[in-house]
């Protein structure tokens, strides 16, 4: 049996204010679960947007400082902390996960580790899994665990994941620069700006690539080289709204 | 792998405790090991009916979510609240202290479908 076909979906230049990116990630998920073929998708945000986690509590956002800023808020359907996107790159892959392969947690992030180190070599960047460091906190890029990629000791990749039906989604956060506010300016629970900075890294600060287009090429291909993922000529290509068709 | 032959147990990974007409559900040891360290658990709601094979809680386990699913149809006599403030139950006693909820079953003749201990080892150890 020849390597699974994947669909790719490219939301890599969003700029519909309307776009629902965790809707699309969990229609996905079911697409998947019901029978489709495994996906990944990458995309941006088009305005800065505070993710929380599934079950996070509420009370840790400052809704009043969000608004403030113009950072609009949602909810993942996955676990971890909150997370400021609109200077990062966001994956999200869905696959069956099948019998027969050890389907645990920390071994499914570290396949899918696997693919996103192999994608960020391609940029110069060396990567690794990151290590438990700290109990999480409600800023995702204040911790590392398992799930996450670091380059030294400073994270540069959070993830999280979401398993029904026998399918897995796992999407994560790619850190491409800074923007001028960060997740302490946003959240209510106590959060020192400095030890955040430091705590992280950017593929900007690394000397990488940091257009969107570049750094989804490569992951692309890191997907493509480490899972056996095929996106050859055949695959099912879609973008933007054409991924809820 | 702790495997109590007294239990039944669910292809999802959950065990079953019958008691008369009344069920204690959790989730297996090998679940929780696959799991790894769980921070949160979203218990059902007391009074809910539900069915076989239906979502009915959720375990959150480093930033994964996953669904636990009713092993039987019924209705959700009790919860255990102790998860509440301390989830790490279900991976310290996973058939014990860290049970999840209670189950008062509409039909008993599902229990036929579960697994005994000997077939439920058979599929962890087949992957």
């Amino acid at each position: 049996m020849g390597a699974p076909e994947w669909r790719l979906i490219d939301d890599v230049e969003t700029t519909d204010l309307a776009v629902d990116h965790m809707r699309t990630d969990v229609e996905m998920l079911e697409r998947v679960a019901a029978g489709d073929h495994p996906a990944l998708r990458l995309y941006t945000w088009p305005m800065p947007t505070l993710s929380l986690g599934r079950f996070q509590d509420a009370a840790d956002v400052d809704e009043v400082a969000c608004a403030r800023l113009g950072v609009r808020i949602t909810r993942r359907p996955t676990g971890g902390a909150a997370l400021l996107h609109g200077a990062d790159l966001t994956y999200s892959l869905a696959m069956r996960l099948e019998a027969g392969a050890d389907n645990g947690v920390q071994p499914v992030y570290d396949r899918i580790a696997g693919a996103l180190i192999v994608g960020l070599e391609r940029l110069g960047v060396s990567a690794a899994i990151a290590r438990h460091d700290r109990a999480p906190g409600a800023v995702c890029f204040a911790s590392q665990q398992g799930a996450d990629l670091r380059v030294g000791d400073r994270k540069v990749c959070g993830s999280a994941q979401v398993r029904r039906q026998g399918a897995v989604l796992q999407h994560g956060s790619i850190l491409l620069r800074r923007l001028d506010i960060d997740e302490c300016d946003l959240v209510t629970a106590a959060c020192d700006r400095g030890t955040l900075r430091r705590a992280t890294v950017t593929l900007e600060e690394l000397g990488a690539p940091i257009d969107p287009r570049s750094v989804a090429s490569a992951i692309v291909a890191g997907f493509s080289d480490w899972l056996g993922a095929s996106f050859g000529p055949s695959t099912l290509v879609v973008q933007g709204s054409d991924a809820h068709r | 792998m702790e495997l109590p032959e007294d239990l039944k147990y669910s292809k999802e990974h959950e065990w079953v405790a019958v008691d008369g007409a009344r069920a204690r559900v959790g989730i297996t040891d090998y679940a929780q090991d696959a799991l790894g360290d769980i921070v949160y658990v979203q218990l059902p709601t007391v009074g809910n009916t539900v069915e076989a094979m239906s979502t009915c809680a959720e375990v959150e386990s480093t930033k994964s979510v996953s669904d636990i699913y009713a092993p039987i149809s019924g209705t959700i006599v009790a919860v255990n609240d102790a998860l509440s403030g301390a989830p790490e139950l279900v991976n310290q006693e996973p058939y014990g202290s860290g049970w999840i909820f209670d189950i008062d079953l509409s039909d008993a003749t599902q229990l036929d479908a579960l697994l005994d201990a000997a077939a439920y080892r058979a599929l962890v150890e087949s992957g």
